[in-house]
């Protein structure tokens, strides 16, 4: 009797084992990344070779994450991990440390040249100059360092350089699918630079005087700078921080002054506050940008470049009347 | 205040009040005649809170029963030993002793100017109408006792409940709410209180009930209260029997009658 | 110097409108909180605050950032929270202070955790954090139904609340009202919670409640007068908050409150019922 509880508990046990060791069978590469930005590039590049698992998923926001034990398992067992960096991921030194992970971060942002963060009020982005210095400062991933903007895919040549980063980090870690991951990127790449194109056009076909716009979350810097738009924002670069009656007295003077004419709302924040600033000074309320995640597959902004033909589709139609 | 009618008499019926299945009086059966002034004493431990207790319906009997001929729990007055009470709330002792009008003015009616003749009338009784406007934390115990029983009288009840009244009061109050208390007899209202002075006991009651946990003697005060009745008193136990079985004295009962 | 008082809501409507919020709950959340501190319940509003949140955040969840559903949500978690404590308190060996902390507890944790599951924390943090600054006409609505209906049912069970906190068992012996009296004042406490929490949020709701009430203990005398110091106070507190959230440039809820705060500290110091410095001056004693 004794003995085939014995061998049933054995059983069960090699059945377990095998079956995680089945797992372990798969040849693709696991790569974790860290929002839905960032995990939607990797899919395009890493095609049918790779298994992306993302953190923070549609409509979410990385600013406030906070890990749990199930992404600290997915992070343990991959084989590579993509990160945006420039601060944006303030949780992510916590995170590699809980789970133990061995494999490679690539930080998808190097090479951009990065700007300091706007203040309340938007200001031109002449401190793009500063480029160079900030590069090195930027290398640490600690939250605390509010003054670089970390939104760095809003520009979409900055995209092209995280494709370009994740194409490498792919190639050296899985050298065999080199020729997929080239091919990937390659006509990835040019899709890209076409929507870019379609981006400038747009904004440009829009009156001067009418290419201003507030939006509740400072993540447009980047967009602002690349094509040629004026952005203000009522509230800091996180979500985390909470207006002053002098921010939002601030904003409804110069929207009364300088006659902006829409005010859009970012997927991630609370719009009430908008809803409050446009009905005292009759901006319309434009719609909704993404910015720092993605829509839900079924949602209007599911990719990177829809979320690109998203917002600038409405952007434009509510400048443009 | 005029005299009541005939207040109503109080019947015990095989009643066993306690706490968490112990009981801490045991099998009372007995009547409070009408308009009569009784003491209950005893040691201790004895039962005499928890009785006044169950009377008002503070406690819920474990057994047996406690009627009230006609008379809702509403119509009686009840002064516990005073440990509920928040002295530190910023109330006027004037305030507090007009709550005795609840049953004439409820939760929502104004005080009329006839209402407050009758509470500045029953803080003159009492002795307290210069310290009207003072608020209650600033009273002696004395002070406070008084304007407890101003209280009671506005409440105008038929039946009056006293648990010890005049623990840590001084002689001069002391007198003057015996007086009082005299006073409802005469006016025909019930009035128990639990005592542990006997002599007080001897000088103002004349009916007595002894009670350790269970009735040792009940009637006037002259027979109830003698030396051997005292002593049973004192032997009975004080603690409750942690390892008590159940109490079969009902069954007993039932099989002497059988 | 008055424009600089005043031309703030001259000039933007939000501000007036943040003002009105502000003055509608200076008005309702006060008195309620008298009550509360004189029954020796302070620690309870922070424990129904933040029993209501999960309440707010599931009707988040259901509804997103609709006033009904976190107004509603809030309402029903607080309400459950406390008639459940109630119960227990009365019919186990639990005293008040213990079955309400278990609920609460249990309330909090479980909010928590629904919201981590299913929703981004992103709006959470607006719920907790309020948006005096952006009461819509809903919500500007919703706070003056609260305060009216509040302050009506306070004048109604005044005595017997006043009663209750002083001589619960006098009460229970001369009047059924005594648990429906302590639960109609449980529903006070809820629902003042949830107008405040619309333009406080859940963290600073309890502080308009409190502070003030603990404030006007330094000054007045009766229920009534420390009723009236708790209004005023909250009435300077909101005044004061919103002006330097505008002029110093401060997130306004906390501002609000830490305005309280410093009226607190300065009536500790020199009330006139026990403030602290007049143990430092001599002062002859009176005839009688």
């Amino acid at each position: 009797m004794r003995y085939r509880v014995y061998a049933s508990i054995g059983l069960a046990l090699g059945i377990l084992l095998g079956a995680s060791g089945a797992g372990h069978a798969s040849d693709k590469v696991k790569a974790v990344a860290s929002f839905s930005v960032l995990g939607d590039m990797v899919k395009n590049v890493g095609g049918d070779r790779v298994e992306v698992t993302t953190l923070v998923g549609p409509n979410g926001d990385a600013h406030v994450f906070s890990p749990t034990p199930a992404d600290a398992a997915s992070l343990a067992s991959a084989d590579i991990f993509f990160v945006n960096g420039l601060g944006f991921e303030g949780w992510m030194e916590r995170l590699e440390n809980a789970s133990g992970f061995k494999g490679t971060l690539v930080v998808a942002s190097g090479g951009v040249m990065p700007i300091a963060m706007r203040e309340a009020e938007g200001h031109h982005g002449d401190d793009a100059k500063d480029g160079a210095e900030q590069a090195e400062a930027d290398d640490h991933d600690s939250y605390a360092d509010e003054a670089t903007d970390p939104h760095a895919w809003q520009n979409l040549f900055n995209g092209k350089i995280y494709v370009t980063n994740i194409r490498d980090a792919l190639i050296a870690t899985d050298p065999d699918g080199k020729a997929v991951y080239e091919a990937n990127a390659d006509k990835y790449l040019a899709a890209i630079d076409t929507e870019d194109k379609a981006v400038s056009a747009a904004i440009a076909k829009l009156p001067p005087e009418r290419r201003r716009i507030i939006t509740s979350h400072d993540a447009f810097g980047y967009f602002a700078n690349a094509y040629g738009l004026e952005i203000i924002a009522p509230e800091g670069v996180s979500t985390e921080s909470e207006a002053s009656a002098q921010d939002v007295a601030k904003i409804i003077r110069q929207i009364r002054k300088e006659h902006i004419p829409a005010v859009f709302l970012e997927n991630v924040t609370d719009r009430r506050l908008l809803d409050q600033i446009a009905a005292e000074t009759g901006a319309k309320i434009g719609g909704v940008l993404y910015s720092d995640a993605l829509s839900e597959a079924d949602g209007p902004a599911p990719t990177y470049l829809d979320m690109f033909r998203h917002n600038v589709g409405t952007l434009t139609a509510a400048l443009a009347s | 205040m005029t005299p009541k009618p005939a207040a109503p008499a109080i019947v015990f019926r095989d009643l066993t009040l306690g706490y968490d299945r112990h009981p801490a009086v045991h099998h009372i059966t007995g009547t409070v005649a009408r308009g009569e002034l009784l003491a209950v004493v005893g040691p201790n431990g004895a039962g005499k809170s928890t009785l006044l207790k169950g009377i008002i319906g503070e406690l819920k009997p474990l057994s047996g029963s406690i009627s009230l001929d006609g008379l809702s729990r509403r119509d009686i007055a009840y002064l516990p030993q005073v440990i509920d009470i928040d002295r530190s709330f910023p109330i006027s002792v004037f305030d507090c002793v007009a709550m005795g009008l609840w049953r004439r003015i409820g939760a929502w009616r104004g005080v009329s100017a006839g209402d407050a003749q009758d509470i500045v009338h029953a803080l003159d009784t009492v002795g307290l109408v210069p310290l009207a406007g003072r608020k209650v934390g600033s009273l002696s115990g004395g002070q406070f006792q008084r304007m407890l029983f101003a209280r009671l009288l506005l409440q105008d009840a038929a039946v009056i409940l006293l648990d010890e009244p005049f623990r840590a009061v001084d002689t001069k109050t002391v007198a003057d709410l015996l007086a009082l208390i005299a006073r409802w007899h005469h006016e025909g209202r019930t009035v128990l209180a639990a005592l542990h002075d006997m002599d007080q006991v001897r000088a103002h009651f004349p009916k007595t009930l002894l009670l350790a946990r269970e009735v040792v003697a009940w009637g006037s005060t002259k027979d109830v209260l003698t030396a051997a009745n005292l002593a049973t008193s004192r032997q009975l136990t004080e603690a409750f029997d942690a390892h008590a079985t159940v109490c079969d004295r009902d069954e007993e009962l039932e099989r002497e009658v059988a | 110097m008055i424009d600089t008082l005043v031309q703030p809501f001259v000039e933007f409507a939000f501000m007036r409108r943040a003002l009105v919020g502000c003055l509608a709950i200076s008005l309702t959340a006060p008195p309620v909180g008298v009550f509360l501190v004189l029954r020796r319940m302070s620690l309870m509003g922070d424990a129904m605050g933040h029993a209501i949140l999960p309440g707010a955040a599931i009707g988040y969840l259901l509804a997103g950032l609709s006033l009904a559903a976190m107004s509603l949500g809030g309402f029903a978690a607080g309400l459950a929270v406390a008639l459940a404590a109630g119960l227990v308190a009365r019919s186990t060996v639990l005293r008040e202070d213990a079955s309400l902390a278990g609920f609460y507890l249990v309330s909090l944790a479980l909010g928590v955790m629904l919201v981590s599951v299913r929703g981004s924390n992103v709006d959470l943090l607006h719920v907790l954090f309020g948006t005096v600054l952006a009461l819509n006409d809903a919500a500007l609505l919703l706070i003056a139904t609260i305060a009216t209906v509040s302050l009506a049912t306070l004048a109604v069970i005044y005595r017997p609340l006043v009663l209750e906190c002083f001589d619960p068992q006098f009460l229970r012996s001369v009047s059924p009202l005594s648990s429906p009296t302590h639960l109609v004042f449980l529903v006070l406490v809820v629902l003042n919670l949830v107008a405040g929490f619309q333009a406080l949020g859940t963290l600073m709701a309890v502080g308009i409640m409190l502070l003030p009430a603990i404030t006007a203990r330094f000054w007045a005398e009766d229920v009534s007068g420390m009723i009236g110091v708790a209004v005023g106070c909250a009435f300077a507190a909101s005044l004061t908050g919103l002006l330097l959230s505008y002029h110093a440039n401060v997130p306004a809820g906390p501002a609000v409150i830490l305005s309280c705060g410093v009226f607190y500290l300065v009536s500790m110091l020199v009330g006139v019922r026990g403030g602290l410095i007049w143990g430092f001056v001599p002062r002859k004693h009176l005839e009688a």
